[in-house]
């Protein structure tokens, strides 16, 4: 455990999620017909992904646990340190999860309205005058383009139950 | 038979709406170049949606012509602001910023404008004299041939894409395992479905490539969140008219510099993995070498300006080039015109030419027309574009994510394509995070079932994998793949280690070996000439280096990586 960093533990990951997918390959059913059986190629892959994991392993066990890596300079160690680090895109993944959640209910236009506007808000503010402004952003743009797909491009877009239409 | 096709090709293109579109897609890619984080590949990727219900020539040009925008669009912020809007202009501002500094930025300007004009319009000739040339070419590509060309295309990218090949490698790999989710196309038999009616269908590969490309991208920018509230840039007020006459003269008194900087260019572009971000870089190191007055570069000269702009914007000419004559994609944003084009079910191969001559043609002249409008565009518009980089970060952010979820929608009308741009979305910030290169996995997942067809293709004609390295084409991909994965190392131990001597020299031999044999299987003269000029280059630089005692100083050069 000494030895390890965080490209070691990554590369112990991608070997774990290699094995699970070849074992997964074994589900693959082999037609009667055809030279090159559906399983072939994605094992090709995987035993090259395979192959060059254990070489990032390797690189990264030789370069020692106290290895600066790629990527990883000024951040924080602490799992609140984290989260404060990270705070924006869990906020963007979050509300894109709750708008896809929430889309069969408030539908397109109002969904994609709501989750324009509390992101803008989540990251840029929550003053009177931040909200007025977002909420004119939200509107005009998810508006807008709402319009354009669907009369400009005739793109059904999906409605919701809450309001029938929109 | 030729004009038949490009007047046809001209009455596609030149319609009005096609040609305002076209103006709308210039203007949309001048200012994404010009917003410093917000790449030209995302404002092609972001384009894919609308185009979707558009005739393909339409939507093609289009999406050329946000290219072509997106190309020119980064000077501005570079010269005016000294960040630059996108890495094909990192290179521009080390000489623009000074320029506009010391009290010339309309002459700066002038040049990156009609600098990046002449370089579209040098690469745009280029692309229509070589482009069927090498699809001629192409045509005597067997699937074995197709199979190790992919292989090839991957290589490179991943060599080119970042500091570790390993990771590069990897990334390409996976985006390859990505394609291979759901019914395979041969047999129709599901893979990695685990039981999921979504997974079955597999992922729809625009949402994979918006998702790892477009999303990821925007949760990068607005990760700092004081950096997100600020404005992309906060110089004060700017005022600048671009004075043309001026420019015109400078760049008719170094026009070697402009052809021998679109050459650069074309010739970056036409390699797969390389874009504009190590063209600009080659270009400027090349106008410095052979400048003399090498020392007044970074002070503010014409030559800095002029080398970069010519040459990024040639870029894109030879990218199209690799992409309509092989269908290979010489870069991420070609990529995405590749997946333009399947999704309007024309398969991109070496017959596209010849069998969709209008649609080709179609875009070799949106390619010219494109280069017009931006040069009128930037001309006009500038305050637009400079008031454009003062918008928040997080703005863009919110609104383009929001667009997101629409335009992916508007794909295939399903849910599922929403989660699979979450997902990817996800996947792509985690692999920006631990240090993939994104450009590897996006030409996996593109070029995945291209080989994946090839490889049945080729193991239905014969079951033997011997075809892969005794057949010349094959075998000359091979050969340059495995020198391009040993590219990293080349360029790290450069001008230090003393085996790097002899790696252009051998590459010359080994790749000799394939020409020579094509000539000789084929009683081909040029192929035989250009083998013996091949092995003599080789053969000229071992000796030079020998008679230099081994030296290791001269060789050291600018650092090629894709940004």
């Amino acid at each position: 455990m000494r030895y390890m960093n965080r490209d070691a533990w990554l590369a112990v990951f991608l070997l774990l999620f290699t094995g699970f997918m070849f074992w997964a390959s074994f589900d693959i059913r082999e037609p009667d017909y055809g030279v090159l059986a559906p399983s072939v190629w994605p094992r090709v892959i995987l035993a090259l992904f395979g192959f060059l994991s254990v070489i990032f392993l390797v690189q990264s066990l030789r370069a020692g646990p106290g290895a600066a890596v790629e990527g990883e300079e000024d951040r924080p160690s602490s799992v609140k340190g984290y989260l404060a680090y990270w705070r924006n895109p869990i906020i963007c993944f979050g509300l894109f999860a709750a708008y896809l959640a929430l889309l069969p209910v408030l539908g397109m236009l109002l969904d994609g309205m709501a989750f324009v506007f509390v992101l803008l808000c989540a990251l840029g503010g929550w003053s009177a005058r931040d909200m007025a402004i977002h909420a004119a952003v939200a509107v005009v743009t998810v508006g807008g383009m709402w319009s354009l797909f669907t009369f400009g491009l005739n793109v059904l877009l999906p409605t919701g139950i809450l309001v029938p239409g929109l | 038979m030729i004009l038949e096709n490009i007047m046809l090709a001209f009455g596609e293109v030149l319609t009005l709406k096609t040609f305002l579109l076209m103006m709308l897609g210039v203007a949309g890619g001048l200012i994404a170049g010009a917003i410093p984080g917000f790449t030209i590949a995302m404002a092609v990727v972001l384009t894919l949606p609308f185009t979707f219900s558009m005739p393909p020539s339409q939507g093609l040009a289009t999406m050329v012509s946000v290219l072509v925008g997106g190309l020119s669009g980064g000077l501005m912020a570079g010269i005016l602001t000294g960040i630059p809007g996108t890495p094909s202009s990192v290179a521009t501002t080390f000489d623009g910023f000074p320029m506009a500094r010391k009290g010339k930025p309309g002459l700066a300007l002038g040049l990156g404008v009609w600098s990046s004009f002449c370089g579209g319009m040098i690469s745009a000739v280029l692309l229509v004299t070589l482009a069927p040339q090498l699809a001629r070419v192409g045509l005597e590509f067997q699937p074995w041939d197709y199979f190790m060309l992919v292989m090839f295309a991957l290589t490179i990218t991943a060599s080119l894409a970042g500091k570790n090949i390993v990771k590069g490698l990897m990334a390409g790999a996976l985006g390859l395992l990505v394609r291979t989710v759901g019914e395979d196309e041969a047999a129709g038999m599901a893979r990695f479905d685990f039981g999921s009616e979504m997974l079955l269908g597999g992922f729809d590969f625009i949402a994979v490539l918006i998702g790892l490309f477009a999303f990821s991208q925007l949760l990068n920018d607005v990760r700092d969140p004081v950096l997100a509230r600020k404005s992309l840039s906060d110089a004060g007020p700017i005022k600048a008219r671009i004075e043309h006459r001026a420019a015109i003269r400078e760049i008719a008194r170094r026009w070697v510099i402009v052809v021998r900087s679109s050459f650069i260019g074309t010739f970056t572009g036409i390699l797969p993995g390389a874009g504009g971000s190590v063209a600009n870089i080659l270009a400027y190191d090349q106008a410095k070498k052979s400048s003399k007055h090498p020392d007044k570069f970074g002070t503010g000269i014409s030559d800095g300006i002029i080398a970069p702009e010519s040459s990024n914007n040639a870029v894109e000419g030879g990218a199209l080039i690799t992409m309509m004559a092989l269908g290979i994609p010489g870069d991420v944003t070609t990529a995405v015109m590749l997946g333009a084009l399947l999704i309007h079910d024309v398969v991109p191969s070496p017959t596209f030419i010849s069998e969709e001559p209008v649609l080709a043609y179609s875009i070799f002249i949106a390619f010219f027309i494109a280069n017009f409008i931006m040069l009128f565009l930037q001309s006009g518009m500038l305050r637009v574009f400079i008031l454009v980089t003062r918008i928040r970060m997080y703005f863009l952010a919110a609104v383009i994510l929001g667009f997101c979820g629409m335009g992916v929608f508007a794909l295939n009308n399903v849910d599922s394509d929403l989660w699979t741009l979450l997902w990817f979305g996800i996947l792509g910030f985690l692999m920006r995070h631990f240090g993939f290169p994104l450009a590897p996995m996006i030409l996996g997942v593109v070029l995945g079932n291209i080989a994946e067809l090839n490889l049945a293709r080729a193991m239905a004609i014969d079951e033997s994998i011997t075809p892969f390295f005794t057949r010349p084409w094959s075998l000359f991909f091979l050969i340059i793949a495995l020198f391009s994965a040993m590219f990293p190392w080349f360029q790290a131990a450069r001008g230090r280690k003393k085996w790097t001597l002899l790696y252009l020299p051998f590459a010359c031999f080994a790749a000799c070996l394939p020409l020579a044999m094509m000539a000789w299987q084929n009683g081909s003269v040029p192929r035989g000439i250009i083998a013996i000029v091949v092995v003599t280059s080789g053969a000229y630089i071992l000796a030079q280096r020998w008679r230099s005692g081994w030296s290791l100083e001269a060789h050291a050069g600018p650092e090629l990586s894709e940004k």
